[in-house]
């Protein structure tokens, strides 16, 4: 038979793998039973009204209630500029941990050409232990030569829509009505789900200085 | 994480940052210090908003970016007032 936890585990890697809920696996069993609960109610309100925030509402607070726990990177200071540049003269660069890349540019984690989503999701651990890999992307990539692959979260809605967490295109709008002085020639993107102490030890510096090389004045940072 | 110590980095050598991240990596963003976040309540995995809602897209990342020349102090993070079903009427 079927526990609950079986049943909050089986979505992060079993038969209903649905990374949009894997959370549950971080909930106790009655957490998660109260979410299920509560979810229904909503979904029961919602028939009559038509109105689904409520839902999205109580996944975003069953996430936060899932991943609320000690945090593993503490730091007591950090650096920081006082920026005063006005936007409308600010170049800007975008660089997001969603697993993008370019057509004919795939990073071929753990040695992989053309991995699927689904390899992604069952080697996720594999993943943790790795390198990560910068992608570049110039801006000008129309968005049917632009690829996703990440295995640690659910990336429908970025196959929806880029935007949702690649706001590559969005930029480019606020470059073109002049809210910001320039979008950066290359976008940036790679696999988040990597081995931290490499992106600390190995990786940052030769990232720092592809900034560097663009002349960008600051970067807007989009993780998942 | 990956991203706050890509932050870290880059601040470190001069390039000003401001992360976008759904409002359930709270917790994890604020220990790590970091210059300027703004979380947005939204479903993990969709950190600017709903798909194709290109209105709510732009007052996210405008409100992001306003971050850069606004925030006088580190380790500012803060929620903007948004819903993730919201009509796509104004960008504001």
């Amino acid at each position: 038979m079927e526990t609950l936890n079986d049943f909050k585990n089986s979505f992060q890697n079993g038969n209903r793998m649905d990374l949009n809920f894997k959370f549950f696996s971080h909930l106790t069993d009655d957490e998660a039973a109260d979410f299920i609960e509560e979810l229904l109610a909503r979904l029961g309100t919602s028939l009559n009204d038509g109105r689904l925030e409520r839902i999205a509402e109580h996944i975003v607070q069953g996430q936060t209630r899932a991943y609320s726990r000690p945090a593993k990177y503490n730091y007591e200071e950090g650096p920081f500029i006082r920026f005063r540049k006005n936007l409308s003269e600010t170049k800007i660069a975008l660089l997001t941990s969603t697993g993008h890349f370019l057509e004919g540019d795939d990073p071929a984690p753990l040695g992989v050409p053309n991995m699927s989503q689904q390899e992604a999701v069952n080697r996720i651990k594999e993943f943790l232990k790795e390198k990560p890999v910068l992608s570049t992307i110039p801006k000008n990539t129309p968005v049917t030569k632009l690829k996703v692959r990440h295995g640690g979260y659910d990336i429908s809605g970025v196959q929806a829509d880029q935007d949702t967490a690649f706001p590559l295109n969005t930029l480019s709008i606020l470059e073109q009505q002049g809210h910001i002085g320039e979008l950066a020639q290359f976008a940036y993107s790679f696999v988040g789900a990597c081995s931290q102490e490499a992106l600390k030890k190995e990786v940052q510096q030769e990232w720092v200085k592809l900034l560097k090389q663009q002349d960008v004045d600051a970067a807007l940072l989009v993780p998942v | 994480m990956s991203v706050g110590h890509v932050a870290r980095i880059l601040e470190d050598n001069g390039i000003a940052t401001v992360i976008i991240a759904v409002a359930s990596f709270k917790d994890n963003l604020e220990s790590m210090h970091l210059p300027r976040v703004l979380l947005t309540p939204f479903p993990v995995g969709r950190p600017i908003g709903f798909p194709n809602n290109k209105a709510q897209h732009i007052r996210v990342i405008k409100a992001a970016l306003n971050r850069l020349n606004n925030v006088t102090d580190p380790k500012t993070v803060t929620t903007i007032n948004e819903q993730y079903f919201s009509a796509p009427s104004s960008s504001k």
